[in-house]
């Protein structure tokens, strides 16, 4: 009986990035196997674990951003048009981030880069000017005070983004 | 809204996030019951969204709009962080939907303090 991996003549020759030896063999999930879309074979191929995990942080950020700008320019545009603008424009760059992590094509990952590159800059431009000229910035946006608001996960995101992108670039030494 | 709902909810997206959160830090993707119990979640958060927009025009908000937007919103994380962990069977998986489930405690913390105003 060869439950689902039947198609795969070395299941143990585990292709993720993950140790086999912590999964004990008796209370093996067959569910739990880690079986990837991806063609087996290749020994040094990329984990899809860290880029799915920042596609959850970056599509969350990118709701949180965008909802956060759409509610705040429909319904105190004049309170602080800069702000809630640079909120949208935040919003933007964490779809672009989203799209390029997603999807695989030729521009998904200059988007990528572009998109974790700009939010890296945007991060600690409106991080420190925030700080230092705080009549600028009457109303927060998610990039304020490097992201304070959001845990400084702002500040962190685009710094993982781009280790994840320098780390999977095509041809880059693994270890 | 209900505030025994919301708090309840708070409570249960933050015992998903510890349960798959360690189940992440053992190295291993998310069980069947984790699945389970984040669909659990989820129908709670549509109860909860119903009820609270049902009872909208006889609250009185501060900041209607983005408690329409949280409301909404706060469905969102869970089906994102059920999928992920769906496809990405390793630890991946499981920190991605631990994360959302964060995100959900969170959301339903600030709708509490919206709902009050």
């Amino acid at each position: 009986m060869q439950p689902a991996a039947g198609s795969e003549p070395h299941v143990d020759a585990a292709p993720a990035g993950q140790d086999p030896a912590g999964l004990s063999p008796a209370g093996q999930d067959p569910a739990a196997v880690p079986v990837t879309a991806e063609p087996v074979g290749d020994e040094d191929q990329l984990p899809t674990g860290p880029r799915r995990i920042l596609v959850a942080f970056y599509a969350i950020f990118a709701l949180a951003a965008t909802a956060r700008a759409v509610v705040q320019l429909s319904t105190a545009f004049d309170q602080a048009p800069l702000a809630y603008l640079l909120s949208l424009f935040s919003g933007i760059v964490y779809l672009g981030a989203t799209l390029g992590l997603v999807t695989e094509r030729r521009w998904s990952r200059p988007l990528a880069w572009a998109s974790c590159g700009t939010e890296l800059v945007g991060v600690l431009v409106i991080g420190v000017a925030s700080l230092v000229d705080h009549e600028a910035f009457p109303r927060d946006t998610v990039w304020s005070r490097f992201g304070s608001g959001y845990g400084y996960f702002p500040v962190l995101l685009p710094l993982l983004g781009l280790l994840w992108l320098r780390y999977s670039r095509p041809g880059a030494p693994r270890d | 809204m209900i505030a025994g709902l919301a708090y309840g909810l708070l409570a249960a997206g933050l015992v998903l996030a510890l349960w798959t959160g360690i189940q992440g830090g053992r190295h291993r993707p998310t069980t069947e019951a984790q699945m389970v119990g984040a669909i659990v979640v989820e129908a709670g958060l549509l109860v909860q969204a119903v009820l609270a927009l049902v009872r909208l025009s006889s609250a009185h908000l501060s900041e209607p709009v983005t408690f329409v937007a949280y409301t909404v919103g706060v469905l969102l994380p869970l089906p994102l962080g059920f999928q992920l962990a769906r496809i990405e069977r390793t630890q991946w998986g499981s920190a991605a939907l631990c994360f959302t489930a964060v995100v959900v405690a969170v959301m339903n913390l600030r709708l509490l303090a919206l709902w009050r105003g």
